[in-house]
């Protein structure tokens, strides 16, 4: 059966198609909405028991830290830390430099003696 | 010194005389045909394998395209890396040849047949995923997971093409390879392809690349006509920080709930997530370093120069090509659409410091990381002080996801 231009088999694949990438990623939306909430379950239950009843109240007052907070806490450690300086002994030594004899450059052999008397 | 180069000049001397003397004795005899019925023939034998003499205006044209490719890189730096391989590579696919002789891409047994293997068999693709997975951070995407819809909604590009394709008149396979290209996804419209339509590879693979290279100059009309002012000034919250073991765990379970949706799209999306896992986990680094830099780099040349390659003359330039052009355009222009319309549609239900910026819609359309730049231009024209970029890696990333799976689903109702 044709269906404006195309069969209906081409329509229901486009139909069907759009519908499953948007059930695959809806499922997966589903799944990291949960992720969150199960792994703040474990740690909340690890400060109970760290810290007996009275943490479930903290707990439920802590801060939420978001990217923007981590960069400024990030920046001002990396500032710091670059002001910092390495420790120097101060103690200032001039090392006599000494040369092996080389004739590389030496002159007696750069000149020519032949207009000199031997 | 003097002597020995006398010497020599006059030994080559000697040696010239006697082959002038030698070719007068064969001219003088005629036998074997004589010298220069041989040299006449070496000669025009030598014209026949030259590319002046098998040349055709078609290769003119295409070694132009090229040459456009390579022009348009090196000058306003759209896709550098995809385009200079693939204009060079169209250049070495249409330099004209004598047909036989185990020279071009489509003879077997030549080499640049052995590379095109790659690209034949669907084998580069799932490692150019590979090395995607080990350079994104899906962190973004893990902190506000509800901006994955708008990966999904930019997927209408797809089927619009497969649709339009086929009442173009294709094929069902064709126009679910020629759909693909709406995906914004070189690798998956190379995969895809290469299962449904290998001898369409060609012009998909290029009318891909070229408008994942062109996205700069496609979205931003598009954008500022469906978007109006006031909502392209909003705000959005600060993505939350996201612990390690959520991003250890989500190409796990992204990669058992994609591929259990769609195994076809096994290769590419199991490739992907492995990537992300191995530079998530934190043990892997020297293989996700790998992964992401020089395996990924070997593939995007061999991947770009033959995929250029396979575009000679006589197998590319077919009014199918115009058609695949035509509708890789409309299909990047109605994915963009889908994704920032369906952010508007969004926000009717969103409330407060909740609502999205639809700009970031766009980034649905899943050129990594290109769209998510252009909704960061975008934003950034609008409001100096809003940067959208970390937002909009959320669809960004989502959509390569969403393409990937389309393409399993297209492979799974058309092979």
């Amino acid at each position: 059966m044709s269906l404006y231009f195309v069969d209906s088999m081409t329509w229901t694949i486009t139909v069907l198609g759009w519908f499953i990438v948007f059930v695959a990623l809806v499922f997966l939306i589903g799944v990291f909405l949960t992720v969150p909430k199960i792994l703040n379950l474990g740690s909340k239950r690890d400060v109970r028991k760290k810290k007996g009843s009275d943490a479930g109240e903290q707990e439920n007052k802590a801060v939420v830290l978001t990217g923007e907070t981590n960069a400024a806490i990030a920046m001002a450690l990396h500032l710091y830390f670059s002001e910092m300086h390495d420790e120097e002994s101060n103690v200032i030594t001039i090392k006599e430099v000494k040369r092996r004899y080389s004739p590389w450059s030496s002159k007696v052999y750069g000149f020519n003696n032949v207009n000199f008397p031997r | 010194m003097k002597r020995l180069v006398t010497l020599i000049g006059i030994f080559a001397l000697l040696f010239c005389l006697q082959l002038v003397g030698g070719g007068f004795e064969a001219l003088a005899s005629g036998t074997e045909g004589g010298f220069a019925e041989q040299a006449i023939g070496g000669l025009e034998k030598l014209w026949s394998f030259t590319g002046f003499a098998n040349v055709h205006y078609t290769n003119i044209i295409m070694i132009a395209v090229g040459l456009f490719f390579i022009f348009l890189a090196i000058k306003f730096d759209y896709e550098p890396l995809l385009l200079v391989p693939i204009g060079t590579g169209v250049i070495i696919g249409n330099i004209p040849f004598l047909a036989g002789n185990n020279i071009g891409l489509y003879e077997s047994g030549s080499v640049l047949n052995y590379l095109y293997f790659g690209v034949e068999k669907g084998v580069y693709p799932p490692l150019i995923f590979l090395g995607i997975g080990a350079m994104t951070d899906f962190s973004s995407l893990i902190s506000n997971p509800k901006l994955m819809i708008l990966g999904a909604a930019a997927q209408i590009g797809i089927f619009a093409t497969f649709l339009g394709a086929s009442a173009l008149g294709f094929g069902p396979e064709e126009a679910g390879a020629i759909g693909i290209i709406g995906g914004a996804d070189g690798p998956t419209a190379i995969f895809l392809s290469s299962k449904l339509a290998p001898h369409l590879m060609g012009a998909i693979a290029i009318a891909a690349y070229s408008y994942m290279a062109l996205v700069p100059v496609i979205q931003p009309p598009i954008m500022r006509l469906i978007v109006p002012k006031h909502e392209r000034l909003i705000k959005m919250k600060p993505p939350r920080a996201v612990s390690k073991t959520e991003k250890v765990l989500f190409p796990i379970i992204g990669l058992l709930l994609t591929t259990f949706i769609s195994p076809s799209a096994l290769p590419l999306l199991g490739m992907l997530f492995f990537g992300n896992l191995l530079k998530e986990s934190g043990v892997t680094e020297r293989l996700a370093d790998t992964a992401r830099n020089a395996l990924i780099n070997i593939i995007t040349i061999l991947l770009g120069v033959t995929v250029g390659a396979s575009t000679q003359a006589d197998y590319f330039l077919t009014t199918d090509s115009l058609k695949i052009f035509g509708l890789g355009a409309i299909s990047f222009m109605v994915a963009t659409a889908g994704g920032l319309l369906f952010a508007r549609i969004m926000n009717l239900f969103l409330k407060g410091d909740k609502k999205i910026n639809p700009l970031i819609g766009a980034a649905g359309v899943s050129a990594v990381p290109d769209s998510a730049r252009v909704a960061q231009m975008e934003g950034l024209k609008n409001d100096p002080t809003n940067h959208l970029l970390m937002h909009a890696m959320a669809p960004n990333v989502s959509g390569v996801i969403g393409s990937a799976v389309a393409a399993g689903i297209l492979l799974a109702f058309l092979s």
